[in-house]
């Protein structure tokens, strides 16, 4: 067994290397293909999920077919926000180590 | 030509002429299925190969010990940047639903075997369990402060269209957790059948020339494989960082950490 100081003084030299190659190696960027497919189907499945949602809405009010043309528009805006706050994800983690998500991209 | 869904049926494991495991509760049969059979042998392998890795623990590891030190320290940076330093006690569940992920996918590739992601039950059993964890932990850290998730800051006479909207958009997680994950699954083993249907088809013509073109559909197979490697990491990683992501937003609401 190797003795006790030399395993701590090696310890801290690792440490000491990865905290230097740290911001380099978390760089690595998703690839495009990857990102196309993410806000497609972020975009897509909340138009569907609004729509489905308005579908039973009505279904279950007998009120056709009101809330299935709000909760569709509803479903695209939320589509559109979904998008903006992955963009923002994929942004804030190809900036470098800073922390993902700026939340409240204070709209408008 | 095979129908290249074929793949993706589910059917009962038999033993013999007769379904093993076969029981049935009111009306409802139950059967031990291909499906189940791989997700068995994902959880075992996966649980084999990473309490084997570290049963001896070594100062300096070896190839196995490696590969598990590798996978703990990628999913451990992974909820450190997404979620914070507090994001750590979802450690083990974030790493068993990579691991599971990621063994499903890559067990998909090996020839004749079943794709358990493919199935968007499983897939969306998965989403579930994430969604309502993040609901779960949302309430025990925030109390009812946690549907301030769903409160932009905005004037109030926004906020009738903005609430609805921010609880459709987190209405919609799950779904496109769970369709993301199956639907890259699904296609990708469609797409590996459906050029090997091509190569079949070219090799049994007559015509000599006909015969030699099959050598390209045979070389894209090899590059879509390759391909459906990086398909299989790439999505159990955005499996996990969206699960992790998530979890900050149930422990900081909108703050920054």
């Amino acid at each position: 067994m190797p003795d006790p100081d030399e395993l701590r003084a090696l310890g801290q030299r690792l440490d000491k290397a990865r905290r230097q190659s740290e911001p380099r190696r978390q760089e690595a960027p998703p690839s495009s293909a990857g990102i196309a497919g993410r806000f497609a189907t972020e975009l897509v499945v909340a138009v569907v999920v609004g729509g489905g949602l308005g579908w039973l809405l009505d279904r279950v009010l007998g009120t056709r077919p009101i809330f299935l043309v709000v909760m569709f528009m509803l479903g695209a805006a939320a589509g559109i926000r979904n998008v903006m706050r992955a963009a923002a994800e994929t942004n804030a983690r190809s900036a470098g180590g800073t922390p993902a998500i700026s939340s409240d991209d204070e709209e408008i | 030509m095979q129908n290249p869904m074929e793949q993706f049926t589910i059917r009962p494991i038999l033993m013999g002429s007769r379904p093993m495991m076969h029981t049935h509760v009111g009306h409802h049969e139950f059967y031990f299925t291909n499906q189940a059979m791989w997700m068995c042998i994902v959880v075992g392998v996966a649980s084999l190969f990473l309490t084997l890795a570290v049963a001896r623990p070594q100062l300096v590891p070896g190839r196995m010990q490696s590969v598990a030190e590798l996978a703990y320290e990628f999913v451990a940076n992974m909820i450190r940047q997404a979620a914070g330093e507090d994001g750590m006690i979802f450690f083990p569940f974030v790493f068993t639903v990579f691991v599971f992920v990621l063994f499903s996918n890559f067990f998909g590739l090996i020839p004749g075997s079943f794709t358990v992601t493919s199935q968007i039950a499983v897939t969306f059993a998965l989403a579930c369990l994430v969604i309502l964890t993040v609901i779960v932990t949302g309430f025990v850290v925030h109390g009812l402060g946690f549907l301030k998730l769903f409160v932009p800051h905005a004037p109030w006479y926004l906020l009738i269209l903005l609430v609805p909207i921010e609880l459709i958009s987190f209405a919609t997680r799950p779904i496109s957790l769970s369709v993301r994950l199956f639907a890259n699954m699904l296609a990708g083993h469609t797409m590996l059948k459906v050029f090997a249907s091509f190569v079949i088809a070219l090799g049994g013509a007559t015509a000599v020339y006909l015969k030699l073109m099959s050598i390209a559909p045979m070389l894209l197979i090899v590059a879509i494989t390759a391909l459906e490697l990086l398909v299989a990491f790439l999505q159990a990683y955005v499996f996990a960082i969206l699960t992790c992501i998530y979890l900050n937003e149930a422990l900081h609401l909108h703050e920054q950490h």
